[in-house]
């Protein structure tokens, strides 16, 4: 029972980092039917931001809004300088454009800040990785005798508490109802009067955002950012959004907790066969399977196609 | 469009064309092994390593319109079975690439069957994921006993135990020296066969029947379909021939280090990426764009790989890249990459297919089988510039 409850545990705050980033996923390919390869590396690029400000004395709190509104700007301006006009062209021209974006992005923080892990002694002054929670090793809640650490505690609620707000925005507000109608259909969301351009705009600097967001608390629960950070993260994530459905933002949290859940169950009920190693695989069994028995997902719309 | 020259095809100006550029392909051929340094002899066969992975994946994405992103993983399995075939059980490593081959077209096929049902942005997941997991599971540990776990292989290349022939014409040797452990020009006429071998087998399936399916598929599926296409099969064919040849320069890196680790470059998912970036920029979708795109890929990261020192940088574009702590290199190829989709998204050759024909236009045979002078209706040439697509 302890150990499962500690899987559990440890699944559901590693999940609602997924959570996150497939959230982003989710939002923008509700918005522009895009899915964006360099999610994930616009996080790092944030991540990195957050740490050097860190780097620079200024408190988490502070550091963490600046990264976000850096990740928002960073979503605004790359769906309005490179994705809107590319989109014209053709899906394809899209994909390999969020290509170049993540190899772009990746070798940007490395010129940048090198490709050591950071912080470390010999060029960082912190000793960990900012994070927002209580962190040291007697910080934890212990229940039916499992432990759940704060900073891992802490990133469930954030993400829970985020998700509560989001939903209320897209169900509660004018700017949500935009955004619904932008995604279920652009031409006569144009024709009631919504800028749809610029509803585009907000749903990739959003996406960007929240990816910054989930960024920043992996790197804290990692307590170190690297280059190669964000690879895993994408993949976990973007197999969350398969799971809840591609075009639901509530399929996205559920499937963000479950890949967590069930990556560290495998991992930890099957260090034989699953492991650290084969982890991912779990990732990738989940994405084959799902588009394979139900591509819409658990909570998305299946899609018509018409010929 | 006016051009300066006009040249029929199968006229003798046409025949002299291709002598000309022939002779200039074998010239360079020839001169890189006898006389060029072992660093310039090095840079050709990790490009011709390159562009063979490149057309594989070419083929799939160019011509078929399929995603992989997981061509890594097919590098990988090529990489590991001549690994594992030479240094466990000590085989001549030029038996390994058809092993390599076949094992790759199985898994490939395999890969293919949910490929049917998923498509575009899903399969570019799927393969994605494919490409990542690849390195973790042959670092498995139930694997380890086979692939030698994170530590990889050695003694998986060519052991020069025994005195080769070398090929002399009056004292000249055409192909380079290929005598010792070290000798570069014998590597490099590994890869370049093998780039040959793609080469030819790209070109035999893009211009027969196969290949029309394959482009139909990728410009309308459901036309495709429609007019008698196999979908199942050609796709399945496709993703298996890909895989098989990526396969290929798979064995040759192997063969080319001596041994073969999980983490090496081309065997994570930055291969995949690679490829598909040089693919790009070189030209999706035709014949030469993997070649051209390779060409000049490991040209620039040969150039600017010691840029991360700033004295090694030329002084008149060193301020703009002084400030970075790693080398260039990929920078300059993810904005090229972005940039072109702007201006040329059939890349480097699409380029040279929209312009060449105001310097020259090659005016192809007319179709059919007719002898051209008894035709009832005497229709005029077409106007239409040659071109691989």
């Amino acid at each position: 029972m302890e150990r499962f409850l500690q899987y559990l545990f440890d699944g559901l705050s590693i999940g609602s980092v997924y959570a996150l980033l497939a959230l982003g996923l989710v939002i923008i390919y509700r918005g522009t039917g895009h899915l964006n390869f360099a999610q994930g590396e616009m996080a790092l690029f944030c991540t990195y931001v957050v740490y050097q400000l860190g780097e620079w004395g200024i408190p988490i709190g502070f550091a963490l809004v600046i990264g976000v509104a850096v990740g928002f700007a960073l979503g605004a301006v790359v769906e309005v300088t490179l994705v809107r006009p590319i989109s014209k062209k053709s899906p394809f021209a899209v994909f390999i454009v969020t290509i170049g974006l993540f190899q772009g992005l990746n070798w940007l923080d490395g010129a940048i800040w090198g490709d050591q892990i950071l912080p470390n002694s010999a060029v960082s002054k912190q000793a960990n990785f900012p994070t927002l929670f209580p962190s040291k090793d007697t910080d934890f809640v212990t229940i039916l005798g499992a432990a759940w650490r704060l900073k891992y505690l802490g990133v469930l609620v954030l993400v829970l508490v985020l998700t509560a707000v989001l939903f209320f925005v897209f169900n509660k507000t004018k700017l949500g109802l935009a955004m619904r109608a932008v995604a279920s259909n652009p031409e006569s969301a144009k024709l009631v009067g919504i800028r749809t351009n610029r509803v585009l705009m907000f749903s990739w600097g959003l996406a960007a955002a929240i990816g910054a967001l989930g960024g920043v608390v992996f790197a804290g629960i990692n307590n170190s950012v690297n280059l190669g950070l964000m690879f895993t993260v994408f993949i976990y994530s973007s197999a969350a959004a398969t799971l809840g459905g591609f075009d639901s933002p509530g399929g996205a949290v559920i499937g963000g907790l479950a890949i967590g859940v069930i990556e560290n169950m495998g991992a930890g009920y099957f260090p034989e066969w699953i492991g650290q190693e084969l982890k991912l695989g779990v990732a990738l069994f989940v994405i084959v399977v799902v588009l394979l028995v139900k591509p819409s997902g658990l909570f998305g719309t299946a899609k018509v196609e018409r010929v | 469009m006016k051009s300066l020259v006009t040249i029929h095809e199968g006229r003798a100006a046409n025949w002299a064309l291709r002598l000309v550029a022939g002779a200039a392909v074998i010239g360079v051929m020839l001169w890189v092994p006898t006389h060029g340094s072992n660093p310039l002899i090095d840079q050709f066969t990790n490009a011709f390593v390159l562009m063979a992975a490149a057309m594989s994946l070419n083929l799939l994405l160019g011509y078929t319109g399929q995603i992989s992103l997981g061509h890594n993983a097919f590098f990988g399995i090529g990489a590991y079975a001549t690994g594992i075939i030479v240094s466990r059980w000590g085989w001549s490593p030029l038996v390994t690439f058809p092993i390599a081959f076949i094992v790759a077209f199985v898994i490939g096929v395999l890969v293919s069957l949910p490929a049917l049902r998923i498509k575009g942005i899903y399969l570019a997941l799927v393969t994605l994921a494919l490409g990542l997991v690849f390195p973790q599971f042959i670092k498995w540990r139930k694997l380890t006993w086979l692939t030698g776990g994170p530590r990889g292989l050695d003694n998986a290349g060519f052991n020069f135990s025994k005195k080769r022939r070398t090929y002399e014409i009056f004292g000249w040797n055409p192909f380079g020296d290929m005598r010792g452990q070290g000798a570069k020009p014998f590597y490099f006429w590994i890869a370049a066969g093998v780039v040959v071998i793609t080469y030819l087998v790209c070109r035999g399936v893009v211009k027969s029947r196969s290949g029309r399916s394959l482009i139909a598929i990728r410009d309308n599926e459901t036309a495709a379909a429609v007019m008698g296409v196999n979908l199942a099969g050609t796709k399945a064919m496709a993703f298996g021939i890909s895989a098989g040849l990526c396969a290929l320069p798979g064995c040759v890196s192997t063969i080319l280090t001596n041994n073969v680790v999980p983490d090496s470059t081309f065997l994570s998912i930055a291969g995949s990426i690679t490829f598909l970036i040089v693919m790009v920029i070189g030209g999706a979708g035709s014949l030469w764009g993997p070649i051209i795109g390779s060409g000049l890929y490991v040209f620039i990261t040969q150039k600017t790989g010691d840029w991360s020192d700033e004295k090694n940088i030329p002084a008149i574009i060193r301020p703009f890249f002084s400030w970075a702590k790693t080398s260039p290199g990929t920078g300059i190829f993810a904005v090229t990459l972005i940039a072109l989709m702007f201006v040329a998204p059939r890349g480097i050759v699409g380029v040279w297919h929209q312009h060449s024909p105001r310097l020259m236009r090659i005016v192809p045979r007319r179709a059919g089988t007719g002898t051209g002078t008894g035709t009832l209706v005497d229709t005029p040439v077409d106007d239409t510039v040659a071109g691989e697509l």
